[in-house]
């Protein structure tokens, strides 16, 4: 085992590295390309007994990934945003096929305005794909979720592609210490991966997702894939306690900090979640018993170990780096479905939209959520969701607004001269 | 071709590997020819397949093959193709898999995929080289949603979205010249009324390795507007009067070549004036323009081929 | 309110006349509902089609199960289980087949107790598939509550966009096949509303977790596709004449979309009806005429092979 510095992008090839990946269907995107980079130059090298492809799209990429999957091949692609969407007919598509393989997504805000800066409204528009989808803090955590994710994906029991989601810029770009688990440790935890008899061979013909006629055979099919994706739950917890033995490191699927005599708690996902370890942190040393709840997973959505995490909290502030349009917050609505009638739920749900393309929430943002949230708690009357945005950012919006509109009047005024 | 074993009619097969039930059409014209790849393939295949009418051929629990079939998307097929050749060549060459089991990969489309929304992923696959045969059956329009006009209807047809007097008023696609600008392996036009020629040609891309394309007119009695006894008579109509030519292209020589020409050529009419989507031009009166526009246009092709 | 519920064959009209009768009783103010089963159909395939009406507003939707006339298009589908002709008919529901077979045959063969009123056949007319058509004029006559004048003009409406002989075509069909049913005009009775109480429990399981090898859409073997027999799908059928025949054993064999032709050691074409869907492309293709159509009414032989 070794330490080093790695980004987070570094840190996701190095899982693919160490998973023994056998194909790489690939296509560059910001800011994920560093990841296809580095496995290229290790194939190279004849550091990595692999096949790099480069497809002419995501959604041919996927396509390819799915295929090779199906036939039986340990596969790995990674893609943002624009990338992950011009995909998406595959992503829903490949699911259903049970071809299990590896996805990094690296989190980036959504087209329009197109941009380079993360959030997580391109992940979440997977949700229903059938993709499990882990959602990691730290590049030691985008390594080890790698493995994870082969390991439970591959199992018989799942047999589903797994995405395994970092931010840009945050995590992707972002250099941090990280141990790297040794080959042999790595070996003994994950096992090389059996199709079983889903497998394209001369001897064993086999057609693969043919159509269906009548709602019978697709609610079956459908429900069945649904059923997978719950089941991985408990696959999932396998899965981390064995990863614990062979490595020494905890992934629960839901991390609960400082959760234990929480009356306030944090939810959110994602690299923002060291920040709000360390607001939980300051606010419990002014006196306010402050938690933070972070599923790592996401789909398949750990509701019990959710609820258990915040049973006896007041209330909860809910970060949503991400914006369902005419709704709000994906992380709220999905909390609140899944705590509603439990017993000793949280009082108020309070929905803040925070960090949409790339804007970081301060401390005192966090302090003021925290306020917000208990103050709601202890009057029984959840305010309505908060974009957090102040009036520095529409006083910049402002000045760049007058430019673009003052172009265009002077572009007129020309025009008539 | 004096190595082929389809030397005489009676070499072709007599009994057929691929399944009888499926839900194609009576008298489909690209099921006919797909009976004949599949014969010259043999069940060591893998159909990779596109969005289209022969995606029902495989409707749970019923499929006609008896090697084996992936359903991908619309766009996409010959990216499934890629994945699955590089898996099954990762997996001989790790020796995770005897060489007896590998497959050959097949990207099966109709017009709609392999002219329009596939194409993209076509030439991406051309260009990385990918080791597999694309046969895309012509039925000419979007058969399997009620024949809206494709990329590939003709000049003159009428469809589910040319309903104007003249029908579509664009030339058809040249999908063997963009196949040979990308400079594959092979490429060949074929129709299942020349059974032979199909034979041979399939046996041929069968031997070779790399981008192979075989593009096969498919008369559709539901599109077309035929009875279904006549589709063989419509493809044969379809070669005589030169609007299919019957062609191939080898890398290796770099030239087209016409393996079945026909002279003197019948007149575009008998074979335009035997189908539905044609009627418009002979019928309440005969459109003279357009008729002579498509003959020339046939003539032009053929002076040019020399 | 009329439940009814269409059967026929893909390119016999059924979508047709479904419409038609659902625009007459539209025309005589009827609230109206009527759909085709959606599906893979194929011109010679079994298929349905569906109209509702009724003088309140419709909520029901989706197939009918229970109907109160069912329309038999074509008499060769009442034995074909797939078709499901004879599924939910009740005592009261009333029979229309479109086929030469008598009612009392249908009667006994069938033992059915309720109505049953057959229209002979119409012969192929310009451009109108005639089934659709003459159907949807017994129909009208046979739920007694849309006029020849109604008729006629969902008629013109439906079947303007093939053309004006089809439309004269059509009306003269569905006309005549009104004026036959006369002597059951009005049989037709209109269902009630089911009674919550009386329908059974909807027998709800908790689906079980299985393995992808059994829980994904994927065939684990060869040419399953012969279970089903698209023998059904046919009006008329090839049969050889051996005398005829010049043994060259591939010219109808190459030419048969569907692979129904082999040729044994003799080189004699064997047909498999079970799957042949009655293209007749071979008969057109073969160059020593021995292959003839034969109309599947008149075939010797069943229609598939016995199981």
């Amino acid at each position: 085992m070794s330490r080093r510095l790695l980004t987070g992008n570094a840190a996701a090839a190095w899982g693919a590295r160490l998973a023994r990946i056998d194909y790489a269907p690939a296509f560059p995107i910001t800011p994920q390309t560093e990841i296809l980079e580095a496995l290229g130059g290790w194939i190279e090298a004849g550091e990595l007994d692999a096949k790099l492809v480069l497809l002419e799209s995501e959604h041919s990429m996927i396509a390819a990934a799915g295929a090779a999957a199906a036939t039986g091949v340990r596969v790995f692609t990674a893609t943002s945003s624009q990338g992950l969407l011009y995909g998406m007919e595959m992503v829903f598509t490949v699911s259903g096929w049970r071809a299990p393989f590896v996805l990094v997504n690296v989190s980036r805000g959504l087209a329009t305005p197109i941009t380079l800066e993360p959030d997580h409204t391109d992940v979440l528009a997977a949700r229903d794909s059938g993709f499990l989808q882990i959602h990691c803090a730290t590049s030691q955590e985008v390594l080890d979720s790698v493995l994870l994710a082969y390991r439970f994906g591959e199992d018989p029991r799942v047999r589903l592609p797994v995405i395994v989601n970092l931010d840009g810029f945050h995590l992707s770009f972002t250099r941090e210490p990280v141990e790297i688990p040794t080959p042999e440790a790595v070996d003994a935890f994950l096992p090389p991966f059996d199709a079983g008899a889903v497998r394209f061979r001369a001897s064993h013909p086999v057609s693969q997702a043919v159509a269906v006629l009548g709602s019978g055979p697709y609610s079956y099919f459908r429900y069945e894939t649904h059923l997978a994706a719950q089941g991985a739950l408990c696959v999932y917890d396998e899965a981390a306690a064995a990863f614990a033995r062979a490595c020494g490191r905890e992934w629960p699927a839901v991390e609960a900090y400082r959760c234990d005599d929480a009356e306030l708690a944090f939810f959110l996902i994602g690299s923002l979640a060291t920040r709000a370890r360390d607001a939980v942190d300051r606010l419990r040393e002014a006196g306010v018993r402050a938690g933070l709840v972070r599923p790592r997973l996401l789909r398949p959505y750990p509701a019990a170990a959710i609820a258990r995490a915040l049973e006896g909290v007041l209330a909860v502030a809910v970060v949503d780096q991400n914006l369902s349009m005419g709704k709000g917050g994906v992380l709220h609505a999905e909390l609140a479905s899944a705590l509603w009638g439990a017993p000793g739920a949280p009082r108020a749900l309070v929905s803040f939209i925070g960090g949409l393309g790339g804007r970081s929430v301060t401390l005192e943002e966090f302090r003021e959520m925290a306020e917000i949230a208990l103050r709601a708690g202890r009057e029984g009357r959840t305010p309505p969701p908060r974009l957090l945005y102040t009036a520095e950012e529409l006083r910049e919006v402002r000045k760049l607004q007058a430019i673009a509109h003052g172009e265009r009047a002077a572009l007129a005024t020309e025009g008539r001269s | 071709m004096s190595e082929t074993r389809f030397q005489r009619m009676n070499d072709l097969p007599s009994t057929h590997l691929l399944g009888g039930g499926t839900a194609m059409c009576a008298g489909c014209g690209g099921l006919q020819a797909l009976q004949l790849v599949y014969d010259v393939l043999g069940a060591k295949t893998l159909f990779v397949n596109a969005a289209g009418c022969m995606t029902l051929l495989s409707i749970y629990p019923f499929t006609p093959f008896r090697g084996s079939w992936l359903y991908t998307a619309m766009a996409c097929a010959p990216a499934g193709a890629q994945g699955a050749r590089d898996a099954l060549d990762l997996l001989v060459a790790k020796g995770r898999m005897p060489k007896q089991e590998d497959l050959s990969v097949v990207v099966l489309a109709g017009d709609g995929a392999s002219y329009g929304m596939g194409l993209s992923s076509t030439s991406a696959a051309i260009d990385r080289g990918l080791d597999f045969l694309y046969v895309c059956y012509d039925n000419e329009g979007y058969g399997n949603t009620g024949q809206q006009a494709s990329p590939a209807t003709p000049p003159g047809a009428r469809t589910a979205t040319d309903g104007s007097a003249s029908g579509v008023a664009r030339p058809k696609k040249d999908l063997f010249g963009l196949w040979v600008a990308n400079r594959p392996t092979y490429v060949a036009t074929a129709s299942g009324a020349e059974p032979l020629d199909l034979a041979r040609k399939v046996e041929k891309a069968a031997s070779l390795r790399g981008p192979r394309l075989l593009l096969v007119h498919a008369p559709c009695p539901t599109g077309w507007g035929f009875e279904p006894a006549e589709m063989a008579e419509i493809g044969r109509l379809a070669v005589a009067s030169g609007v299919w030519p019957l062609k191939e292209w080898e890398r290796d020589t770099g030239r087209v070549i016409h393996t079945k020409v026909r002279r003197p050529r019948l007149p575009v009419e008998e074979y335009l004036s035997r189908q539905g989507r044609f009627r418009h031009l002979f019928e309440p009166a005969r459109n003279e323009p357009v008729l002579a526009d498509i003959q020339s246009g046939v003539d032009a092709y053929w002076d040019a081929a020399g | 309110m009329f439940r009814i519920r269409f059967h026929g064959r893909g390119g016999q009209g059924i979508k047709l006349g479904a419409r038609a009768l659902g625009s007459a009783f539209f025309a005589e103010g009827f609230e109206v509902q009527d759909a085709p089963r959606y599906g893979a159909e194929r011109r010679g395939a079994p298929i349905a089609a569906y109209v509702r009406a009724g003088r309140a507003p419709i909520h029901e939707r989706g197939p009918i199960r229970e109907a109160d006339l069912v329309v038999v298009a074509d008499e060769s589908l009442i034995p074909v289980a797939t078709a499901g002709v004879l599924e939910g008919i009740a005592p009261a529901s009333v029979l229309l087949v479109n086929g030469l077979t008598s009612a009392e045959t249908w009667r006994e063969r069938l033992r059915l107790r309720g109505p049953i009123a057959t229209l002979p056949p119409a012969p192929a007319s310009a451009g109108a598939p005639p089934a659709g058509s003459a159907c949807a004029g017994a129909a009208a006559r046979l739920v007694g509550a849309i006029s020849r004048a109604a008729l006629e003009g969902a008629l013109r409406e439906e079947v303007a966009p093939l053309g004006a002989r089809a439309v004269e075509a059509s009306v003269a069909l569905a006309l005549h096949a009104f004026d036959l049913m006369a002597p059951h005009a009005g049989s037709v009775v209109e269902g009630e509303a089911p009674r919550l109480a009386a329908l059974p429990s909807p027998n709800w399981i908790d689906l079980p977790r299985e393995l992808p090898d059994v829980a994904a859409p994927d065939v684990f073997a060869s040419a399953t596709s012969v279970e089903v027999r698209t023998g059904l799908w046919r009006t008329a059928r090839p049969v050889l004449d051996p005398d005829r025949c010049h043994r060259c054993s591939w010219i109808c064999s190459s030419f048969c979309p569907d692979g129904a032709i082999s040729a044994g050691a003799e080189g004699l074409p064997a047909f498999d009806y079970d799957h042949c869907k009655g293209c007749l492309v071979c008969v057109a293709v073969c160059p020593s005429h021995a292959i003839r159509a034969v109309a599947e009414a008149d075939a010797e032989g069943p229609r598939e092979a016995a199981r």
